[in-house]
This record gives structure tokens, C-alpha cells and sequence, in this order.
């Protein structure tokens, strides 16, 4: 059974407050209420007093692991993370992007969040097969047990067994849509990069105005550098505001890794993210 | 007039570079359609050359290398090896058809593979026709 939303909020404002308090953190990453209930913002907390302003309820969709990098290193943060969340911030300290010791990580078991502008349940089955976060030093509520663990791949399905001018025909009408606006890099924890190869003028890798080659080049070459590494959180498809269906490609990126190389991004802070790392016995059949 | 593709080869300097020169001294014969450009190393290929090239117009991409194990710099074919799966990877799921890219190992004494796999490859891509889905047109 898991703990209700309410008693999550409350062990979660505890725990800011006596981490802040004890000066064992400097910040806790959170969320407060935004202009209502379903639109929660992401929250700093900077001081005791600050912790009575956290919230949590099933909109609370943000990937906090986004805030984490833009702190200076030696920071001391502490964090709440959904199970998807918990990978991100996994990604990120096998990365050095962030240092273990530097984190308090609080865990939130979840059975299902609900996307703010669709209220579809976002259950194990879109956020990477997890009710419980894989890594965190204080949970603060039930473990889960005993739920059903669906394949986060199954969503895939429809678009696995279209031809391939069908999917030609679906991804060119989809990302003909894109307005540049970025909502998914600044919504991607995984999306550090300064500057990202797509604002760059020498080279330039794609037209930077929108319209339908600068979209595809910089669609695809995002989902590459994402390969191993997203963890399909769904932020950038939430992120979106003309709702192109990014996390399909990424999750289909995911599921390739997985096979190929036998490894989902995220799960160990003892592992390499897939494309940065080798073995003389990958196979050649790979590259056909 | 007939269909003439227009492939962008990338090959390694010291593995598929080297194997193209020793197709040329020993007077091969293979089509001309195949423009090669030398990197040091097949790691050294960003995986946005690949899309880039087929939105600027090339009809196929091959990519040569050393053979796994035989890298100059020990290991740099080993990681381009999961590179390039991925985007082998993309380009199919994208909807893009997967017979445009390729992969091969081609050792610096293999002359006759490269000659072969030009041969090969350019009338894989004749038969695919032009390459219509990233090209950009104005």
C-alpha cells in the first residue's frame, strides 16, 4: 500500500526543515505550490522557515535532478526524487556531474503520478518499470510491494510494427511541429551541455530557425546523446507545449541500449552509462 | 538521365584510409560514386555528421574502420562501435532506410575488401534510389 500524497508532503516538509536546521544541507530541492493545484513549481528551500512552503500532490511531475548541476560543486543539496527521478540523479553522479557525498537524496515511493494537462495516469509503465527510487538515503514513505512490474517498452508497440514510411510519414508530421521553444533541454536533467551543440555557429549543425531540417537534426542528434543516458522520465514530452511525443523516440533509444548492451541508464552508481563505455565482445551483428 | 547516388564515405587513417590507397596503387577498379573524407579515427566521427550528411543531400553514408582490437589508439573503434549502433538505431526508427548507412572493418591490407564493399554498397544504393526523406530542399 502506498502512503497517501498528503503524508508524503508532511514527511517531506520535516525532513527539509530539520536538514535545513541542522545546517547538514544548504538547499533542499522541492516543489511549492504554483498559481494552483495542478501546477506545482519547483522550489528551492534556503532556510528553515522556507520548508513550510513545500508541497507535494500527483501533479508534482517536475525532474528535480534538472537544478542539481546548476549549483556550484561542493554544494551541499539535498533532494527529492520519484523513482525515475532517483535514476536521473544516478546518471548524474556517474557522470561526475554531481558527487555522492554532496547529496541527501529523499526517496518517494510512487504507485502513479498524473500528467497535469491530460490527467493520464503516469504509472511504472511510462516512467521506466520503478515504484521505488533506486538510490536514496531516506524514504519517506512505504516501500512498494508487490505491484505488478509492467515493461515500460510495451507503449512501444504500435509504432515498432509500422512500416517504415509510416513512421517516416508520423515523425516528419511531429516534429514539423516544433517551434524551437527548448521546453525539452531545459526540461531534461540529462541536457547540461553549454552551449548545446545546436546554438553553436561553428560548425553549425542545423538551422537554428524552425522549419522542418534544423527540427530533425536537432531531434535526432538530441536523441542520440541521450542514448544510454535518459531515463525516461517523460519530462520533455510534459515539457513540450505543442505535445510532440519525444519520450517514444527516446524510450525506443533506451530499449536498443538495453538490448544491445545490456545495461539501463541509471541503476548503479557503480556502472558507465552505455556509450561511454565498451566491451572487446560486443558484438559485430550490432552495426547490421 | 540515370540515377547517379552520391555517397559520403568516412574512412579511418590508418585501418580503411590506408586499405583505399592500396586499392588505388593496385589499380582496382570500383565505382567513383563514393566521396571519402579521412578522420584519424572512426571514434572521431560525431554521429551528427551522419544525419547532417544525409540532409545536405548524400543518398548513403559508409564508414570504415580498423578491425575491433586493431585500433591505433587501442580502443577508439570499440566505443564507435556503440555509437554507430545507435545511430544505425535512429536512422531505422526514424523511418529512415536502414540499407543507407553502413558499417565495415577494413583493415589497411584489404584493398580488395574495400574495393569490394564500394562496389557493393553503391549498387545497393542505386537500387534504393535517392535519398528524399532528410535531404533539405529549398
Amino acid at each position: 500500500m502506498a502512503t497517501s500524497f498528503k503524508q508524503i508532503e508532511q514527511n517531506l516538509k520535516n525532513e527539509a526543515r530539520a536538514l535545513l536546521e541542522s545546517g547538514r544541507v544548504a538547499l533542499v530541492l522541492a516543489y511549492t505550490r504554483g498559481y494552483d493545484d495542478r501546477h506545482p513549481l519547483p522550489y528551492t528551500a534556503k532556510c528553515a522557515s522556507d520548508a513550510d512552503n513545500i508541497i507535494f500532490n500527483e501533479y508534482c511531475n517536475a525532474n528535480l535532478a534538472r537544478y542539481l548541476v546548476r549549483h556550484p560543486r561542493g554544494t551541499k543539496i539535498a533532494i527529492a526524487v520519484k523513482p525515475a527521478d532517483s535514476r536521473a540523479v544516478v546518471v548524474l553522479i556517474q557522470e561526475e556531474k554531481v558527487h555522492r557525498d554532496d547529496l541527501i537524496i529523499l526517496g518517494i515511493p510512487v504507485l502513479g503520478m498524473k500528467n497535469h494537462k491530460t490527467d493520464e495516469i503516469i504509472d511504472s509503465r511510462t516512467t521506466g518499470g520503478l515504484y521505488n527510487p533506486v538510490l536514496c538515503d531516506i524514504l519517506l514513505g512505504e516501500e512498494i510491494t508487490g505491484e505488478p512490474i509492467v515493461s515500460p517498452y510495451d507503449v512501444l508497440a504500435p509504432y515498432e510494427a509500422m512500416d517504415k514510411e509510416e513512421r517516416w510519414a508520423f515523425w516528419k508530421k511531429e516534429l514539423e511541429r516544433c517551434i524551437r521553444c527548448y521546453a525539452c533541454r531545459k526540461a531534461c536533467p540529462m541536457c547540461y551541455c553549454d552551449p548545446c551543440f545546436i546554438d553553436l555557429d561553428k560548425p553549425r549543425w542545423g538551422e537554428k530557425a524552425p522549419g522542418p531540417g534544423g527540427n530533425l537534426m536537432y531531434h535526432l542528434t538530441r536523441f542520440h546523446h541521450l542514448a544510454g543516458r535518459c531515463i525516461d522520465c517523460g519530462e520533455c514530452y510534459r515539457a513540450c507545449p505543442v505535445d510532440i511525443p519525444l519520450h517514444l523516440f527516446h524510450k525506443k533509444v533506451a530499449k536498443e541500449c538495453e538490448e544491445m548492451f545490456g545495461l539501463a541508464a541509471g541503476m548503479s552508481i557503480d556502472e558507465k552509462p552505455a556509450l561511454v563505455d565498451f566491451r572487446m565482445d560486443d558484438s559485430d551483428a550490432i552495426l547490421e | 538521365m540515370s540515377f547517379e547516388p552520391k555517397i559520403l564515405g568516412i574512412a579511418c587513417n590508418w585501418c580503411t584510409y590506408t586499405g583505399a590507397d592500396l586499392a588505388g596503387t593496385t589499380r582496382l577498379q570500383y565505382p567513383q560514386n563514393t566521396r571519402v573524407v579521412r578522420v584519424m579515427c572512426s571514434s572521431r566521427i560525431n554521429p551528427s555528421f551522419i544525419f547532417r550528411a544525409f540532409q545536405l543531400g548524400a543518398d548513403g553514408v559508409l564508414v570504415g574502420g580498423c578491425h575491433p582490437g586493431d585500433c591505433h589508439y587501442n580502443t577508439g573503434n570499440l566505443y564507435a562501435r556503440r555509437r554507430l549502433a545507435v545511430v544505425k538505431k535512429i536512422l531505422e526508427f526514424s523511418g529512415m532506410e536502414p540499407g543507407r548507412f553502413r558499417v565495415e572493418w577494413i583493415s589497411a591490407s584489404e584493398g580488395n575488401k574495400f574495393a569490394e564493399v564500394v562496389r557493393e554498397f553503391t549498387q545497393q544504393i542505386r537500387e534504393l534510389g535517392p535519398q528524399t526523406k532528410f535531404k533539405i530542399t529549398n
